[in-house]
């Protein structure tokens, strides 16, 4: 982990993954239905 | 879920206000109004398109009011500047749609604009990547040298060039301590304004670049510069919208509070950075908005068929928000860690201003 943050390419990458998970996370629990209705 | 009357659907409040939060934040660091992340969200949202556009574009203007007071407390405003490129960027933006109009009449398909944009997005990532990475280096080998480095540093000749121009009238901008001809000024205006009416975009990530590469400003006076801009651009578009009848003002009042936040937050944030910092999450928030737009290309020009397409573009889509802020927020944090004097990555000092 350390690695990655050490590195700004890596947090960029790090960063990314987390947000593209979260947003993922807000499709599935709140828009999905909503999107598919 | 919040019933919405005036658009006629049901929306999920919390994310309507941490929309506004987030393109808030965002905003406010980078001076854009965030409308090519706002709009398709709300459609995502469940909005429809015409009524996402004139909601978007309504708090877009309130939000660049909040951040532009900010600013100015902070210094980052050149109304010289600001106030001779308004004119140009309405008459750029009126002949950009008719250069669009023209275009279509030619037989130009959608695909080929879009194809265009994309290409210009691309091209200004790659200089403000390239140019900002120069800047890096060269405040690390300041700093190794052990010279004092201010809070701005930019490698591009480009102004110098556009500064020699000696077509009167020539005026000085106080604020940016430059003095320029006025034309230049209202060149810049009228080619950022044609290219923002001509791909349907607020062009905020136009111009910032364009007043730090051609006009020869700092990146936080580019920014509060372009946030006054915003507020005159999107208070029009916001009036026209409204008399359109495109406004849900319930949505608009929502999204508003969460920016009045996040625009606050995005602000006072740029305190905290060098210039090449704000210059990285510009052109981050370029390649990830022109990803976004592909992904959506895509999806529409397969027919919609493909769920895990729509499932991209619209992850992509909020991810893209999350990211900027995340970077944002951590910059600050970093920032502050920095003048603690504790651990920091390496790559941080060279971004944060120390005092």
């Amino acid at each position: 982990m350390k690695a990655l943050i050490e590195s700004m390419l890596g947090y960029w990458i790090l960063l990314l993954a987390i947000s593209l998970g979260l947003a993922s996370l807000i499709y599935v629990f709140w828009l999905r239905e909503a999107l598919l209705s | 879920m919040f019933d919405f009357a005036i658009a006629g659907i049901h929306a999920p409040l919390f994310l309507l206000m941490l929309t506004g939060f987030t393109v808030g934040i965002v905003g406010g660091f980078i001076g854009v109004g965030g409308g090519y992340m706002v709009t398709p969200a709300l459609i995502v949202f469940g909005f429809p398109g015409y009524m996402a556009s004139g909601i978007d574009m309504t708090h877009i203007a309130g939000k660049a009011v909040i951040a532009t007071v900010r600013h100015r407390q902070l210094g980052n405003i050149d109304w010289t500047l600001g106030l001779a490129m308004v004119g140009g960027t309405m008459l750029g933006v009126e002949m950009g749609v008719r250069l669009l109009s023209y275009t279509k009449a030619l037989g130009l398909s959608g695909v080929v604009l879009l194809m265009a944009s994309v290409a210009i997005m691309i091209g200004l990532f790659l200089y403000t990547q390239i140019e900002t990475h120069r800047a890096q280096k060269k405040i690390n080998q300041l700093s190794s040298e052990g010279k004092t480095v201010g809070r701005e540093l930019s490698t591009s000749s480009l102004p110098k060039l556009f500064q020699s121009i000696k077509l009167y009238p020539i005026v000085r901008c106080r604020t940016a301590r430059l003095v320029i001809s006025m034309w230049v000024i209202v060149l810049v205006g009228i080619s950022t304004g044609v290219l923002a009416g001509f791909f349907g975009v607020g062009g905020g990530f136009i111009r910032v670049p364009a007043l730090v590469y051609i006009v020869g400003a700092t990146t936080h006076i580019a920014v509060g510069t372009d946030l006054l801009e915003i507020v005159v651009s999107g208070g029009y578009g916001a009036l026209r919208q409204s008399m359109m009848g495109n406004v849900d003002m319930i949505a608009v009042l929502f999204m508003i509070v969460g920016a009045m936040f996040g625009a606050q937050f995005g602000s006072i944030a740029t305190s905290y950075v060098r210039g090449p910092a704000i210059r990285y999450i510009l052109s981050y928030s370029l390649i990830l908005a022109t990803v976004g737009a592909f992904l959506r290309l895509v999806y529409i020009l397969s027919g919609a068929k493909f769920e895990v397409l729509n499932f991209a573009a619209v992850v992509f889509t909020l991810g893209e928000m999350i990211f900027l802020c995340f970077f944002i927020v951590s910059l600050v944090v970093f920032a502050v860690r920095f003048r603690q004097g504790k651990w920091v990555p390496p790559w941080i000092p060279s971004l944060v201003v120390s005092a």
